[in-house]
Order: C-alpha cells, then sequence, then structure tokens
C-alpha cells in the first residue's frame, strides 16, 4: 500500500528549521493497522499528513498503490483522497452548520454520485456506526463519542482503501475513547482497510497490529500481536 | 440541492455578519438609486421648464445675427439728446425741438432678420418635424413732463396718440423709461415658440385666420397693470413715416395667457406679419418685411436633435442655433442647485457609500474565511476541489449581494419619496435674451424668466438593474477576496490551526 523512502520534512520560521520529520523509510502492507505513537510536537502529526497528501516532504518519496504522490498534481491529489483515503480528526471536524447525516454526505460530493444514492450510502454509513436515529442533529446536539462516530462513518461512507485517524481518541473519557476504538477495529476487520492511527496513548496502540514510534522526527518501528509485516530500517531514538 | 443547503445554513449560522454586510451594501445601492432618481427627477424639472419657457414642442432654436447697420443715423432720422435747454428732439442733418411733456416710442431688434423663405426650408429638413418663425420686438419708450429740467440728458419727439410710459427707469430732466417685449407669432403653428407653453386664461389664441390682423394676446402680469381686458385696445407704435412720425397702430387684445410663474416673459403676442410691419426704422434696426428674427424647430425625435442643429447650422450660416441641451446649461434657480447637487455632491456620495461598504464587505468576508479555515482544510481533505469550496463562499455572498440589493431598491424608493415629499418642485430661471438668441435690448428690467414646475422622481427598471448590478458585484469582489485566500489555503496549514 504505502512505501516510505527517506522522507524529511522541514519547517522554517525565521532563522530556525524544525525537522519535523526526519529520513523516514516505512513500508504499510494492504490491510495494516499500524499505530504511530509518541509525544507531542515528535511528528506523529505531520508524517500522517504526508501520508494523505495534504502536505508535500520537503526530500524524499511516498509511493501508494505505486504512485508517487509526492509529485503529483494538487488536482490528482486531491482526487485520490476523495476516492481513496479517509481522515479521522481529534477534533471531530465537522461542519457545525451541517446535520449528522449532512456531513457525512459532504465526503460524497466530489464523487459526483446521484442524490438517491448519496443519500442511500449516507444512511448505511451513519447505520454503521449506530447513529441512523442521530441523521438529522447537528453537531453541536450530539455527544464527542457521537460526533467522532459521525466522523467515522464521514471517513468510511467513500469505502476508502486507507483510513488514516489523527488521535480519534484525544478529546474523549475513558468509556467512550474504548468505544471509539471498538469501532474502528471492527470496522477495519469487517472492510479490509489499512488503518494508520496516531495517538499518545499506549493503551490505544496496543490495539494495533503494529506500533511505530515517533522520536524528534525519527520512526521506529516494533511489531506486536500478529506477525510483523515487512518494515524498512529500524532507527533507534 | 447539497450545495444551497450549505448556504443557506452557514448564513443562518452568521446571520448577524450577513445582515450586517447585506445592510452595507444596501445603503450604498439605496442611495445610487437615490441619487439617479433625483437626478432624472431634476433633468426631467429642467427639460420641463425649458419647455415652459419657449415652447413644449420647440427643440431648436435659430436666432438671426447680429445686425450690421452704419454706426451713425441716416438723414431725416430722429433722435433724442439732451441740449442746453432740456431734453430734444433732433432731425440728422435738420432741427431740434423741446421734448418736455412728450414721448417717445419706439420698437426694434438688434437681430438681422431671416427671410421667411428660409423657414420653409428649415421645415423641409429631414429630421425636422415642423418649423415655425418668429419675431422679437422691444417696444420702448422714454417720456418727459412739462417742466423736464435743463439738465435732462436725452429727449424725445412728440408722437401724437402716444402713451406715457409706465415707471422704468428715472432718466434726466424727469424722463422715465419703460418698456416691454413683444413676439410676433406664426398663427399657423402658435405651439411652437414662447406662446407655445403657456396656459390661457381668458379669450382666445390665435388662428390661421388672424394672420396679419392687428389682434393681440397679453400676458396675465402685463394685463393687470396695463387694465386691459379681452376687446381692450392697445395701441403699439408703428412704423415712422417720412417725418420721423410713428402713429400707434391699435391692437385688439383677444386673449390673456400665463406663463408658468414668469416675471417677464414676452407681455405681448401678436401676429408674425403685424410685427413685420411693426419696425420702427428711426433708431436704424433693420425693416423685417418677409424677415423673421427666430425660427423655432420640433425635431422628428430627442435622438435627432443633434443631427437638426447641425443641419440648421449648414443651411444658415451665420445664425445662432440652440437646442435643448445647451439651453439647460444657461438656466439658472433652484433645480440647477438640485440638478448640481444631484450630479456632483449626490454621485460622489454614492460612490463613497458603495467603496465603504464593498470594503467592509471584503473584510469581513476575509475574516469569515480565515475563521473558517479548519471546515476549509477538512473539507478539502474530504476531497473537495479548491474551485467547489469558492463556489460555496461565492454562493453565499451571491445570497447576501442579492438581499443588499432587494434592500437597497426599497431604500433607494423611500429616499426618493422623502426627497419629493420635502422639495415638490423647482424653480428655474433663464435668461430671455439667451432663450430668445440675444434679442437684448430692453429698456428697464432683466431679461430674465422664471418657471416653477413640479418634482416627480421615479425609479426607472433600468435603475433597479442597476442597483441589483452594484449589489451583486460588490457582494461577489468581496467573496473574490475570501476565494483568494481559500486558494492559497493549505490543507495541512488549516487543519493545524485547531491542534
Amino acid at each position: 500500500m504505502y512505501q516510505l523512502s527517506r522522507v524529511t520534512k522541514l519547517y522554517h520560521k525565521g532563522r530556525a528549521t524544525v525537522q519535523a520529520v526526519n529520513e523516514v523509510d516505512l513500508t504499510i502492507g494492504d490491510g495494516d493497522w499500524l499505530a504511530i505513537q509518541g509525544r507531542t510536537g515528535h511528528g506523529k502529526t505531520t508524517l500522517l499528513q504526508l501520508l494523505g497528501g495534504l502536505d508535500h516532504p520537503t526530500s524524499g518519496t511516498i509511493e501508494l498503490d505505486g504512485q508517487d504522490i509526492t509529485h503529483m498534481r494538487e488536482a490528482q491529489v486531491t482526487r485520490l483522497r476523495a476516492t481513496s483515503i479517509g481522515f479521522v480528526f481529534q477534533t471531530f471536524n465537522l461542519m457545525q452548520t451541517l446535520t449528522a447525516a449532512d456531513n457525512v454526505e459532504a465526503a460524497l460530493i466530489p464523487l459526483r454520485i446521484g442524490w438517491a444514492e448519496r443519500r442511500r450510502r449516507t444512511a448505511e454509513a451513519l447505520d454503521s456506526v449506530g447513529l441512523s436515529d442521530r441523521a438529522r442533529h447537528l453537531p453541536s446536539e450530539l455527544s464527542g463519542g457521537q460526533q467522532q462516530r459521525v466522523a467515522i462513518a464521514r471517513a468510511l461512507v467513500k469505502e476508502p482503501k486507507v483510513l488514516l485517524a489523527d488521535e480519534p481518541t484525544g478529546n474523549l473519557d475513558e468509556d467512550t475513547r474504548e468505544d471509539i476504538i471498538a469501532l474502528l477495529e471492527r470496522l477495519w476487520r469487517e472492510r479490509g482497510l489499512t488503518m494508520v492511527l496516531v495517538t499518545h496513548e499506549t493503551t490505544v496502540a496496543l490495539r494495533a497490529r503494529r506500533i511505530a514510534v515517533m522520536n524528534k522526527g525519527r520512526l521506529a518501528v516494533r511489531a506486536t500481536g500478529a506477525a510483523a509485516t515487512s518494515i524498512g530500517p529500524v532507527r533507534s531514538d | 440541492m447539497f450545495f444551497v443547503t450549505c448556504v443557506w445554513r452557514e448564513l443562518r449560522h452568521r446571520m448577524r455578519q450577513a445582515i450586517f454586510i447585506a445592510l452595507g451594501l444596501a445603503l450604498g445601492v439605496g442611495l445610487v438609486v437615490t441619487v439617479a432618481a433625483a437626478s432624472a427627477g431634476v433633468t426631467k424639472a429642467q427639460a420641463g421648464v425649458l419647455g415652459t419657457l419657449y415652447g413644449a414642442a420647440t427643440t431648436v432654436t435659430v436666432t438671426g445675427p447680429k445686425w450690421q447697420g452704419p454706426s451713425t443715423n441716416p438723414k431725416g432720422t430722429l433722435s433724442p439728446r439732451f441740449g442746453p435747454h432740456g431734453p430734444e428732439i433732433c432731425v440728422t442733418g435738420g432741427k431740434c425741438t423741446s421734448a418736455a411733456g412728450k414721448t417717445l416710442s419706439t420698437n426694434d431688434t438688434l437681430t438681422e432678420g431671416i427671410s421667411v423663405a428660409r423657414v420653409a426650408a428649415a421645415a423641409r429638413l429631414p429630421d425636422v418635424a415642423a418649423a415655425a418663425g418668429g419675431i422679437f420686438l422691444n417696444e420702448s419708450s422714454v417720456s418727459w413732463p412739462k417742466n423736464a429740467a435743463s439738465t435732462a440728458r436725452s429727449g424725445g419727439i412728440p408722437r401724437p396718440g402716444g402713451r406715457p410710459p409706465r415707471g422704468g427707469p428715472a432718466l434726466p430732466g424727469g424722463g422715465r423709461a419703460g418698456g416691454y417685449p413683444l413676439e410676433g407669432v406664426d398663427t399657423g403653428d402658435p405651439t411652437l415658440g414662447p406662446l407655445g407653453g403657456a396656459s390661457l386664461i381668458s379669450g382666445r389664441l390665435f388662428t390661421a385666420a388672424d394672420a396679419g390682423a392687428h389682434v393681440a394676446v397679453v400676458d396675465s402680469t402685463f394685463a393687470g397693470s396695463h387694465r386691459l381686458r379681452i376687446g381692450a385696445v392697445l395701441p403699439i407704435v408703428g412704423p415712422a413715416d417720412a417725418h420721423g412720425y410713428a402713429p400707434a397702430i391699435k391692437f385688439t387684445v383677444i386673449g390673456v395667457v400665463r406663463q408658468a410663474a414668469g416675471t417677464n416673459p414676452p407681455s405681448v403676442y401678436v401676429p408674425l406679419k403685424a410685427a413685420q410691419d411693426l419696425l420702427w426704422i428711426q433708431t436704424g434696426s433693420p425693416s423685417l418685411h418677409g424677415k423673421v428674427t427666430s425660427i423655432y424647430l420640433a425635431a422628428a425625435s430627442a435622438a435627432d436633435v443633434p443631427a437638426v442643429t447641425q443641419e440648421i447650422t449648414r443651411l444658415l450660416p451665420g445664425t445662432t442655433v440652440d437646442s435643448a441641451s445647451n439651453l439647460a446649461t444657461q438656466v439658472a434657480g433652484s433645480v440647477t442647485s438640485a440638478v448640481k447637487l444631484a450630479h456632483d455632491l449626490g454621485r460622489w456620495l454614492a460612490v463613497l457609500v458603495l467603496v465603504a461598504a464593498f470594503a467592509v464587505a471584503s473584510l469581513l468576508t476575509m475574516g469569515a474565511v480565515t475563521h473558517r479555515a479548519v471546515e476549509f482544510g477538512t473539507l478539502k481533505a474530504l476531497g473537495w476541489r479548491t474551485r467547489r469550496i469558492i463556489a460555496w463562499v461565492l454562493g453565499e455572498s451571491l445570497a447576501v449581494g442579492l438581499t443588499g440589493a432587494a434592500a437597497g431598491i426599497a431604500l433607494g424608493y423611500a429616499g426618493a419619496a422623502i426627497i419629493a415629499a420635502v422639495t415638490p418642485s423647482v424653480s428655474a430661471t433663464v435668461g430671455l435674451g439667451d432663450l430668445l438668441g440675444g434679442h437684448s435690448r430692453l429698456i428697464g428690467g432683466s431679461p430674465v424668466q422664471t418657471a416653477t414646475v413640479p418634482l416627480h422622481l421615479s425609479v426607472s427598471a433600468g435603475l433597479i438593474a442597476l442597483a441589483v448590478l452594484l449589489a451583486v458585484v460588490g457582494a461577489l469582489l468581496a467573496g473574490a477576496f475570501g476565494s483568494w485566500r481559500i486558494a492559497r489555503l493549505r490543507p495541512a496549514c488549516a487543519l493545524s490551526q485547531v491542534a
């Protein structure tokens, strides 16, 4: 699925340079569930954004299904995100003026699907996360856990190949956190998704098939649970 | 449908800001509509004034060139002077006699006559609907009492049957000067020329049968001051005989008219042929037999006025050609002030307010885009193309613009109604000499004419379309600034604003 080769991301702030991602080599296979763990500010979110084509690396290449997304035109990357990549954010990032159903439907707009088909898939997606009865509620009328479910439904309604989740349980209480992780795990198994989940919580990371640790922009991967998939060079902290 | 839902929900969420922007646009647009309606109204009033002053049907006036007569009076001409013994009348090349107790009356014009054949030729021009000739004369009189002082400086010839002038400026020796303007009217088409704008109060106007008859229509103010009624006799000095005496010709008053709030319109109107006979060559003015001093033309349409002006200039070189538009520049009075106010101050004020509204709308829209950076970054993460997001923002701006347009049109109507209520009419003054092409040798009084016309403000369909266009353009302009920001927005940066 993903092949990262010597990926580096630098940010320049005046005279200072921040190395958010430092020569990361990584392979993520189809159907893999990788958790990226690490302290705040060590490049986890940056790496996730690079995987999702939301930003471009300063150097190195990122291939998704054999396509080098680092040198794609913006329109091509946007199309890729529309069809193949789903995002879940820590703060849910729902449109506050749209209902739960409208938020989910928004993910289908770029696919130019007919209205009836959009409505059908939206209903299915909300049903899969157990929120059929909340379709017409605004985000302000939903709990944190419900909002994140809506966000998950929105990410998966277009049946992507990859799900990128950035601290999906970061703003939730413990019980709700467990519900969300359980939901993600179920959906991962049911749909054969490739999932990359960023978290700073070890309990969440341990649920994944593999765990990678980001430390000052450098990535170290170790296997957990099931047999390890093929990985690049392991770099120690 | 999803797009409309997004736009409507977002505007409802930011209702206060949307209303603020819409109100700003409405204010600018409303001001434009009000100013434009006022401008159209006063321009129409000005045109109405001109129509009142020299006939609603007349669109072009032609005046003969200035008379280039001899610098000295020919032999036998009578002229006044003030001699060592008081006012006198002297015959050029002859004797002088005392003018004490006598009245001298003259009528003259300082314009070369235009042949009536030229009037017919003007009527045949392709863009001319009608043409009529007119003669403007100045009937003037001076008189001295029997005890005229020896320090007086001018005198007069006794005129059998002459009438002492009323009022007028004082002359040395106790003399008084006076006079009134007289217009010869084409009885075949009296609607062209100054009589065309008059309202009949009593009696009747001229008919074709009156051509050459000694009948007169008088202005109501003149009739009042001279105690003239229908059927009264008005003596007007005629052409001089060989001895220089000018017997009065008796005109019968057949009608009394009123010009709109006029103060010195032509006081007396007589048929054209009678006016041609009236000119007294005593003072050296040219004979007008077979001639007119002015031609009044009606163009086939307002669009033909420039063409008519050009054609008549070619046909009659050396004449003065005036159309409604250049006469409009000579109009004074409150209508002129209103026109200037609407065109200058009003226009710039409207432009300033519009620019301010556009600027505020742009700033607020850009601020809103900044505030919604995470939202737009998320949409980009979902795969929305930038142009789709821009279309959403522009859709919101368009909705606000249309709301502003509707409110602006309503404000414009209200503004026009308020102006019409506060200023129901305007006045205009125009130089009568200018109006009639320079026949300006009145003795006593300024050659001006004033009219008052009601002010009607109207909002046309074109103005409404302009208002909508301005509001929509302004709103889209504001949206464009926001859209530019969106286009430059990198998803990662936008999303990190929450983090």
